[in-house]
């Protein structure tokens, strides 16, 4: 680097630093810390207002398919692939939108296909006009409250997907949607499709007609192991009104890893608290 | 995955400590005044610590707290010269006309540009930040950036007269 910025830097560097810093900063560690837990309590009660809104129900509309320019990228032998149709961002002053979409392409099976893709491509439409008339609400609150236009923090929103699951008999894969703001907040979707029977694959058929019974036996012994296992990991019991985990839904969110075992995904905030994340349960058959 | 997030927090915790003097440096670029810069930063702390579940990847940390650290700077920086006779908050800032052959030194020269291009400059030159991990933490584009750092750096070898070229 240049002598001149070595000098500017060191005269940067050398400006005095308050006695008072360091206890300044301790003290508003500790002050964080407080809040912190105090937002934790608060997403508690409203967990299972949220959680009851992300689960909202698929709705399946008839649309043309998907146009736009095709490139593809895992391939899945000659059955079936899933490719990115439409890849963009955009970056404007309320967003920061990045988006990969997917589509699936089934050889023998264009009525399942057109449907998955259908569906998928409604519902992030339908996610993306929320977001950004809920970016358009909070700037104008932002700026009718006295902010600057240029000082707001641009909505962060990704959509993506994962395939999680890829072999002659199944392909699975997973959408999901993060939307930052104050927190972060991911929605997931998931697909799962029995490739040589050409449909959507459930938890009944991979795990029998118990499969009620046997998942949740595994998810509650798995959350008697995480707690155990670490005082950190905590979920909702029913305390404070907030009812935690008492059965998996008849259309509960689940993908097929790698080895085809199922795996029960539950959004953050919907069996534990926010701080746990998004929590996921291998229900081996 | 779920574990994560503590380990994030508590990383974010260790930064801040470690972090306080430039933290404490930026905002008084900004405030210009002692007791105001103490409040940006543990104002800033307390923020950061609050919400420390939107930061999701630690290696975004630094432009994630120093997106906090400024907009916190900056919105103090507007109360302040609502608040504050002028005099005293600009006194230092406001640039007295340049005499042409007068060199200036590149530190003092620094307090001559506008707010966003010192910004861009310090995050730069004196926090060794990226110009991708600036953008990030200016919430403006890159491109912005680049034009912001080049326009800074004309106008600071004018104002020296040394050949400042981005390192």
């Amino acid at each position: 680097m240049h002598e001149a910025w070595e000098r500017a830097r060191a005269r940067y560097q050398a400006a005095a630093l308050p006695e008072e810093l360091a206890f300044a900063v301790a003290g508003a560690v500790r002050r964080g810390e407080r809040q912190r837990k105090g937002r934790r309590a608060l997403r508690r009660a409203a967990a299972t207002a949220l959680a009851g809104c992300a689960c909202f129900a698929l709705l399946l509309n008839v649309s043309p398919t998907f146009a736009g320019a095709v490139y593809q990228v895992p391939v899945l032998g000659q059955l079936a692939r899933v490719i990115t149709v439409k890849e963009y961002s955009i970056n404007d002053r309320d967003h920061l939108i990045d988006v990969r979409l997917p589509a699936l392409e089934l050889a023998a099976n264009t009525d399942l296909e057109q449907r998955v893709n259908t569906e998928i491509r409604t519902r992030i439409d339908q996610v993306l006009q929320e977001a950004e008339d809920r970016a358009r609400e909070t700037r104008e609150a932002y700026v009718a409250t006295g902010g600057a236009q240029s000082d707001f923090i641009p909505i962060i929103i990704t959509v993506d997907y994962e395939i999680k699951c890829q072999n002659g008999q199944y392909l699975s894969f997973v959408l999901t949607k993060t939307e930052t703001l104050a927190s972060a907040y991911t929605e997931v979707y998931t697909y799962n499709i029995d490739l040589p029977a050409g449909r959507e694959v459930s938890l009944r058929d991979l795990l029998g007609p118990n499969y009620k019974q046997l998942a949740n036996q595994a998810i509650r012994a798995e959350i008697a192991r995480r707690e155990a296992e670490d005082p950190d990991n905590r979920y909702f019991h029913g305390e404070d009104g907030v009812e935690g985990f008492t059965s998996i839904a008849d259309d509960q969110r689940f993908y097929l890893n790698g080895d085809g075992v199922p795996v029960v995904v539950f959004e953050k905030y919907e069996i534990a608290p926010g701080y746990m994340g998004e929590q996921e349960f291998e229900i081996i058959p | 995955m779920e574990q994560t997030e503590g380990i994030i927090h508590r990383q974010l915790v260790d930064y801040i400590v470690a972090g306080q003097g430039d933290f404490y440096r930026l905002a008084y670029s900004y405030v210009q005044n002692r007791d105001a810069a103490l409040d940006v930063v543990q104002e800033s702390i307390v923020k950061a610590l609050s919400k420390s579940d939107s930061l999701r990847r630690p290696e975004y940390m630094k432009s994630w707290f120093y997106r906090i650290l400024l907009n916190e700077s900056m919105n103090h920086f507007r109360r302040g010269r609502r608040l504050v006779p002028l005099e005293d908050t600009l006194a230092d800032r406001a640039a007295p006309e340049t005499d042409p052959g007068l060199r200036l030194d590149l530190y003092d020269a620094l307090e001559r540009l506008d707010l966003k291009e010192q910004t861009v400059i310090r995050l730069r030159f004196f926090e060794d930040m990226k110009l991708e991990e600036i953008a990030l933490a200016t919430h403006t584009n890159l491109n912005t950036v680049k034009s912001r750092l080049y326009k800074g750096l004309r106008k600071l070898r004018e104002l020296t007269g040394e050949e400042l070229n981005d390192a």
